[in-house]
């Protein structure tokens, strides 16, 4: 069994990851190429937010963490774990869709290697969400394989997204400083991520950044000045409200 | 100006095993793959269901509604051919009469 703070800090990384890109993903709400599209993937947003519910509730039933409400919305950009990769702004479809598509890469991977750890908790979480994201894999896949070589200018979206997010797309591999157990079997997690993404990304004709250095820093608390902004929009309404609120 | 929408896919979706495929809308995709995707989140996410089915809009053939009349309104009386047609409750009622008699 890991250790609590270890713990802790790995599961406030996953809620956060899934919190903060659904925010980011629900920015498309109304905006998002075609209609049929904008339902889908704010959707998908939704559900990200309903999978940092589970997480978050983990942390407060079986961590004594604060509820779920408190750690979304009255903690500050310094509190927060998710990677850097999730905060950078929405960007342009191309964007979205290769974070989108890495991201669930990313989560499909963690996800077959926590539904084998011997905190119960993190497993029944894991067999909920993992349905879901199948799905959101088929969803991102399809956007992927369709836009990388499309037109001229969708592939050049495309390549221009692979380019900027491919070093932040790394950090998602970043360890935790309280935590040796899982942070251990990041380097092979990232082999197995690589080794799906890959052809993938080269089905879609697009081409892998060489000899990129990850970026570092969401992991272990240090953000943007993105995250910020982001909080102060999601935080806004739930931080003008009095705690007797009802709604 | 060019129509730069994509094709239409008509929507066709069950709700359980064995059950027909009842028509519930359209939607715009590239390909039928994307389609069934999109399709997904339209129609799929409240009601019960275990299969859809998507058709490209132009590989539906259907009939005029100008020919409605002409294909599908009776000229003549032809109610003798359904079962309402038959005064078959008037019948029941006199075979149970005639039972309490």
């Amino acid at each position: 069994m890991m250790d609590t703070n270890a713990l802790i800090a790995l599961l406030t990384s996953f809620a956060d990851d899934e919190l903060i890109l659904g925010h980011r993903n629900s920015e498309w709400t109304g905006h998002a190429p075609i209609i049929e599209e904008d339902i889908a993937f704010s959707n998908i947003a939704q559900d990200e937010m309903g999978h940092a519910l589970l997480w978050y509730t983990v942390l407060n039933e079986q961590l004594g963490q604060p509820l779920p409400d408190r750690m979304a919305f009255f903690r500050s950009a310094d509190q927060f774990r998710n990677a850097q990769f999730v905060e950078l702004p929405k960007g342009d479809w191309a964007i979205t869709i290769v974070r989108q598509y890495l991201f669930d890469a990313y989560e499909q991977v963690r996800n077959a290697e926590l539904i084998h750890n011997d905190f119960q908790p993190m497993v029944e979480v894991v067999s909920k969400i993992k349905r879901e994201e199948v799905y959101h894999l088929m969803h991102s896949k399809g956007w992927l394989l369709r836009l990388g070589d499309a037109t001229i200018e969708s592939h050049v979206r495309m390549q221009t997204a692979l380019d900027q997010l491919w070093p932040h797309a790394l950090g998602l591999f970043e360890p935790i400083q309280e935590d040796t157990e899982y942070s251990n079997k990041l380097r092979d997690l990232r082999q197995t991520w690589l080794d799906t993404v890959s052809p993938i990304l080269q089905q879609a004709t697009l081409i892998i950044p060489p000899n990129v250095e990850p970026v570092f820093g969401g992991r272990n608390r240090q953000h943007t000045l993105h995250l910020i902004d982001l909080l102060k929009d999601m935080q806004k309404v739930a931080r003008m409200e009095s705690p007797e609120t009802v709604w | 100006m060019t129509d730069t929408q994509w094709q239409t896919f008509e929507v066709f979706h069950q709700g359980k095993r064995g059950e027909p495929h009842i028509h519930v809308g359209a939607v715009h995709a590239t390909d039928p793959e994307m389609a069934l995707l999109l399709a997904r989140d339209q129609f799929a996410r409240r009601l019960d269901c275990v299969n859809l089915w998507v058709v490209p809009s132009d590989q539906i053939f259907a009939t005029n509604y100008e020919d409605a009349e002409a294909l599908f309104e009776p000229a003549t009386d032809k109610s003798y051919r359904e079962a309402s047609g038959f005064p078959l409750r008037d019948a029941i009622k006199k075979a149970e009469n005639w039972k309490e008699e």
